[in-house]
């Protein structure tokens, strides 16, 4: 047994591999991306300090989770959730406006509240937020695992999620006076100085790649996005996939928006389409981070563990650019320039190997 | 009474948008009296000049099988150079350079989509963030704003009792396509790549041609609508005009678009836009928040693809009947065969 | 009949990595000629197809056009000069007029024209291949399947062209359909067009061909006028030499109690409910040409082909399976025949590949076990000569012959008592073959039941130990060892209602 393990590996090293596996195009464009990043941190004063890669990390955080999500719906081979933003901002709601109800002070009604109640009001606040993510993500999924293109599924999905939030919020800031849970979540840290977000992120990026490699769903997510007919062929039907998919996606849409909401302590249904980053819309700035990792758009072809580091590289690319004086527009344009640049490589290299067949 | 059943069996799709638009139109007649007058008739007319051709623009593409998702984009881009350089250049200039922009940008994206054999909505999610980037440069991200109003007010100059120079342009140009779509071998070659891309290609039509028309128009309507209402308003901002793929595609799919491509028509997209229309400005008389108007839409477009899915299901039906019933006729036929076989082997 | 042929071929020669699909044929039509050209699958005749249309240009060879050298670098480039096909599959576009699908491409479409224009300009077209009662401006989804295939070949009449290549246009079609389309060949014929008419219906070939051209193992043999042959000497010539020793040796089955009994299953597209018994430890064959059902029969088996009834009785259940998943959980493996379609994940490693339908066995909890997966995909990658150094590559770098090893060996991870196989050699080597044979054999050897559906009549006389015969959706007959000879199987799948004979007959008379 050990001896046809043994077997399996192959002698090669490294470059090798690298090589064998990726066509020179994708080496190339990674090169460019390097090279342009490691001049970028040479150049750039006050770059490569650890306050600095805390930032850029934190800051990778919040687009960097809903993006982790995003990418089990691309790799299951539905493309992407449009409703990205909106499934947070109707989730940012409904966690802020729970939080400030009067009815969920647990503890006396004079004075101030006991750390129980509140922290039972955190808690209440946080499942009754995603059981609503959790709904908005099982019906776009069905609606999607049904036959509908998801695109404009969730292009409409997004006009009802915002409609409610702004509905239910008439369309005014939420605000409330004591975070607690969520200020703990979204700016407080508990191993020394690392904010609690950042750990977030990485557990949940390390607890991603781990399913998608070592679990049996996260097999099926690959093989389903790979063929979706040989993976019915197989017993691995798209219609359960869809909405599973779709609800890991909105669950993180709104755990990134109960943090952020911790952070401001209020809440908006415009957080996350005009004030939220330099690009002015979330969900495009979190497909623009899963396709810039590199993953398949087609489907099961990719990773989380891409999907992080593509997080981490364009808000390093970001934060460069602000240390470097540079303002919004040329930002968005750099994102907006990797994304189709990584499109065109990811294509041609697509369009080859299609012309050996 | 015969030719209008027989034409409502022909086209279900238009007799649907048609019924839906009245439907709506008498509602909001029937409960705000001040609907059915000349000024909001001259106000829908207004609103139909730029959604209307966005709903033109997506039912091209969705015609073609694909969607152009960076419409927004583009309209914005399109609204901030014609109101950033009107002062230096003169309207008409910058209005004819911003549009001529818009449409390289959507003839480039549609070369490259059939180039690159990838679909428009990997691309153009893409270049919806690029050119956000290219229009917060170009206005140097602030809003920016027209000096001399003298020209908002000629384009809103109402003309003809219901229309503006604006909305008759608009209407001009829906007249222009639809001519192109029906009488051309482009057009026909468009609705040919969206109903069946594989069969198009193998009778031989190129995959290049109709992509590059298709994104180019759209990149025109984008580029018009959005400088219309940058010149309209007086006003631009780089990251505005979202809402506009939302309105658009639902004024698309109300219109009789498939999204499987290669249905749907440029009436449709103008009755589709008018229901939209119809709905936005009834729903502002009933003094509904904005932002209900999106909640609407959304529900409205969710309707509507469950209708599409529900009917390709029945298709799918129509057509394993039709294809029992063949196999039950050529039973009958070979029975006396298929028995005669039989007999000596018992 | 000309002294020069309009179009010859000669000395044509075309392989495809180690597959040789051509070797120095020849191939020639004269003008106003029907020739028939016929042969086993995998003969070369689609090869032969693709080269005279320009499809295939990497061909060596010399090809004549009207007396002189040509060499088309591409189907347009064929088209421009005269010929045209009409592929097997349709190309008509589901949601346009029949008259825009005439206009659709190619010289002479009008550029601005109105619907009514062009209906008026397809009229003539589709009078000429007996659709003249059709409106052109009716949908071509409102068109039998039939018509739809004359509707493809109006299309190519429109560019007026001198050869006109058709593809098996008759093997989805049922009588009436049939008989349209060889009444639009005789009137082409008369019309003064050459036609190259492809077909695997003896009945059909015999009744509008003038010549036939035998393909046979990529080698052809000089035309016969079809006047001097019978069905007996035309299956004779077709049959090349039996490749012996590439199959498994057979020896008889003991049949006692069946594991697998088919009732009245009838799947969409056959004309009547089929019933069958399936037997451990045999390897079954259903015998069919393209369009006799057989693929449906399979898929209906496996839950991927609709049905309007019946049964299937395994281990003490009936049980009708509606979707792969009944089917699988149960024990029961369905290897289609188009594996890039929904055989394999290209993109994805073999040993994922191997281990897809059995995730369950491989995991515990939902979690995957890393050296139980290695252990179970090694065993089977072995067991399919599948070097397991290979498990971590991309199953989309492997030769045709390893896919569809994976593709089958994929199944054995859940140790199947039936294994359904659909077209189990297609597009692999001769090496690959054999392998694949021996794999099946040793598989029924071990107790496993397999049914193999092949319109390869070699494969299908020569793998199974029993065959079920289907023509036209129609069960004719089943065969037992000693009775599977060739001739036999042939008769049965390519003329049992004896209407060729008729037809011989009556053109001595």
């Amino acid at each position: 047994m050990t001896d046809t393990a043994l077997n399996t590996r192959d002698n090669l090293s490294l470059i090798q591999r690298i090589r064998r596996d990726y066509s020179p195009l994708v080496i190339v464009m990674v090169g460019i991306f390097l090279l342009v990043f490691v001049a970028g941190a040479v150049f750039t004063d006050d770059f490569l300090t650890w306050f600095n890669v805390k930032t850029i990390i934190r800051d990778a955080a919040l687009v960097g989770i809903m993006a982790i999500g995003l990418t089990f719906v691309t790799l299951s081979g539905n493309f992407f959730l449009l409703s990205m933003k909106e499934i947070a901002a109707l989730s940012i709601i409904c966690f802020a406006t729970l939080m400030s109800a009067d009815w969920n002070q647990w503890g006396p009604v004079e004075g101030d509240p006991t750390t129980w109640s509140l922290t039972m009001t955190f808690l209440v606040a946080f499942v009754a937020t995603m059981v609503i993510a959790t709904v908005a993500g099982a019906l776009q999924g069905a609606l999607i695992g049904l036959g509908g293109n998801p695109i404009v599924v969730t292009l409409g999905a997004a006009g009802l999620f915002f409609g409610i939030g702004s509905w239910w919020s008439d369309n005014l800031v939420v605000s409330y006076r004591r975070p607690h849970g969520a200020e703990w979540l979204g700016t407080g840290s508990f191993i020394g100085d690392i904010p609690n977000i950042t750990v977030a992120f990485i557990i949940i990026a390390v607890v991603a790649e781990l399913t998608l490699r070592h679990t049996t769903f996260g097999r099926q997510v690959y093989l389903v996005g790979a063929n979706r007919a040989a993976g019915r062929a197989t017993g691995h039907e798209n219609f359960g996939m869809a909405i599973k998919c779709c609800i890991i996606a909105s669950v993180c849409a709104a755990f990134v928006a109960v943090a952020f909401s911790g952070q401001v302590s209020s809440a908006h249904v415009n957080y996350f389409s005009s004030e939220f980053g330099s690009s002015g819309d979330m969900t495009i700035m979190v497909i623009a981070i899963v396709m810039v990792g590199g993953n398949s758009i087609m489907g099961g072809y990719g990773s989380t563990l891409r999907t992080s580091l593509g997080a981490i590289f364009i808000s390093s690319i970001d934060n460069m650019m602000v240390l470097n004086g540079f303002n919004s527009g040329a930002r968005v344009l750099a994102v907006g320039l990797m994304i189709v640049f990584s499109i065109i490589v990811f294509a041609l290299v697509r369009r080859g190997s299609r012309a050996v067949e | 009474m015969e030719r209008i059943k027989n034409w409502v069996t022909e086209n279900p799709d238009l007799s649907f948008a048609i019924l839906l638009a009245i439907t709506v139109y008498t509602f909001f007649a029937i409960t705000e009296p001040l609907f059915f007058t000349h000024r909001t008739g001259y106000a829908i007319m207004e609103r139909f000049a730029v959604l209307g051709l966005v709903g033109l623009a997506l039912t091209l593409c969705i015609i073609a099988g694909e969607i152009d998702l960076s419409i927004g984009s583009n309209a914005a881009l399109a609204a901030v150079i014609t109101v950033r350089f009107t002062d230096d250049w003169g309207a008409i200039n910058a209005l004819l350079v911003a549009v001529a922009i818009s449409t390289s940008i959507g003839a480039i994206q549609g070369y490259f989509i059939a180039y690159l054999r990838i679909r428009a909505i990997v691309l153009t999610v893409g270049t919806l963030m690029l050119l956000r980037g290219v229009a917060l440069f170009a206005a140097e991200e602030k809003t920016v704003m027209l000096t001399d109003f003298r020209i908002p007010d000629f384009i809103s100059t109402k003309m003809l009792g219901y229309f503006s120079p604006a909305s008759l342009l608009v209407i001009g140009m829906f007249i222009v396509v639809g001519l192109f779509m029906t009488f051309t071998r482009y057009g026909r070659e468009i609705y040919a790549i969206g109903g069946a891309r594989k069969e198009a290609l193998a009778s031989g039509i190129s995959l290049q041609r109709p992509m590059i028309i298709v994104f180019a128009i759209s990149g025109l309507c984008a580029g018009l609508g959005g400088a219309i209402i940058g010149l309209r308003s007086g006003t631009a901002q780089a990251l505005g005009l979202q809402y506009l793929l939302l309105a658009g595609t639902v004024a698309a799919f109300i219109g009789g678009v498939s999204i499987l491509g290669g249905k749907g028509g440029v009436i449709g997209a103008a009755i589709g836009t008018l229901t939209v229309n119809f709905l936005n400005t009834g729903l502002v008389f009933n003094v509904t928040p904005a932002f209900m108007v999106q909640l609407y839409l959304g529900i409205l477009l969710l309707v509507v693809i469950m209708f599409q899915t529900g009917s390709r299901v029945f298709e799918e039906r129509q057509r394993r009947s039709q294809l029992l019933d063949d196999v039950d006729r050529r039973r009958s036929i070979l029975s006396d065969k298929i028995a005669a076989l039989r007999r000596p082997s018992g | 009949m000309a002294d020069q042929p309009l179009l010859r071929l000669t000395d044509i020669s075309r392989h495809y990595g180690a597959i040789q699909a051509l070797r120095g044929a020849n191939f020639e039509i004269g003008r106003g000629e029907v020739m028939g050209l016929v042969g086993e699958n995998g003969a070369g005749k689609s090869t032969m197809v693709k080269i005279i249309g320009g499809f295939d240009t990497g061909f060596s060879g010399e090809y004549f056009y009207d007396g002189e050298v040509r060499h088309f670098h591409s189907p347009t480039a064929a088209e421009q000069v005269g010929i045209a096909i009409a592929q097997q599959e349709l190309s008509l576009i589901p949601t346009m007029s029949v008259a825009e699908n005439i206009f659709l491409a190619g010289d002479g479409v009008p550029q601005i024209a109105s619907r009514k224009t062009l209906a008026k300009m397809a009229k003539p077209f589709l009078e000429e291949v007996g659709l003249g009662h059709i409106d052109p401006l009716r949908s071509t989804t409102r068109l039998s399947v039939g018509e739809q295939h004359l509707v493809e070949v109006a299309r190519l009449i429109a560019h007026n062209p001198q050869v006109l290549i058709l593809d098996e246009p008759t093997a989805a079609l049922g009588e009436t359909d049939s008989i349209r389309i060889l009444d639009m060949v005789s009137r082409l014929k008369e019309s003064g067009k050459s036609v190259i008419y492809v077909s695997h219906r003896m009945d059909e070939i015999f009744k509008i061909c003038d010549r036939i051209t035998v393909l046979r193992d990529g080698e052809s043999q000089a035309p016969r006028a079809a006047a001097d042959m019978d069905v007996n000497s035309l299956v004779e010539m077709m049959l090349g030499f039996e490749l012996g020793d590439m199959y498994p040796a057979r020896t008889p089955v003991p049949r006692d109690e069946p594991v697998l009994k088919v009732r009245e299953l009838w799947p969409d597209g056959i004309i009547e409910p089929i019933s069958f018994d399936v037997y451990p430890g045999e390897i079954l064959g259903l015998a069919g040409q393209l369009g006799s059902g057989t693929s449906e029969i399979l898929g209906a088996m496996a839950g991927s082909t609709k049905t309007r009834g019946g049964k299937l009785h395994y281990k003490g259940e009936a049980f009708l399976p509606t979707r792969p998943k009944d089917t699988i959980r149960r024990g029961i493996a369905y290897c289609s025949e188009d594996r890039k379609h929904d055989g394999l994940f290209l993109g994805r490693p073999i040993m994922e590949n191997l281990s897809a339908p059995s995730l369950e066995t491989i995991s515990s909890n939902g979690f995957l076990s890393g050296a139980k997966e290695l252990s179970s995909t090694t065993e089977n990658a072995v067991k399919f000569t599948v070097d397991p150094k290979r498990l971590p590559q991309e199953a989309g770098v492997l030769s045709g012959g390893n896919q569809q090893k994976v593709a089958l060996g994929k199944w054995l991870s859940i140790s199947p008592d039936v294994i359904l196989v659909n077209e189990p050699t297609r597009g692999v080597d001769v090496g690959a073959r054999a392998e694949i044979y021996q794999i099946l054999r040793d598989l029924a050897d071990q107790g496993a039941a397999i049914v193999v559906a092949s319109t390869d009549i070699q494969e299908i006389t020569n793998l199974p130990d029993r065959i079920v015969s289907f023509y036209r959706g129609v069960q004719i007959g089943e065969l037992q060892l000693d009775e599977m000879t060739s001739a036999n199987i042939l008769e049965q799948i390519t003329d049992p209602f004896h209407e060729a004979g008729i037809a011989v007959s009556e053109k001595a008379s």
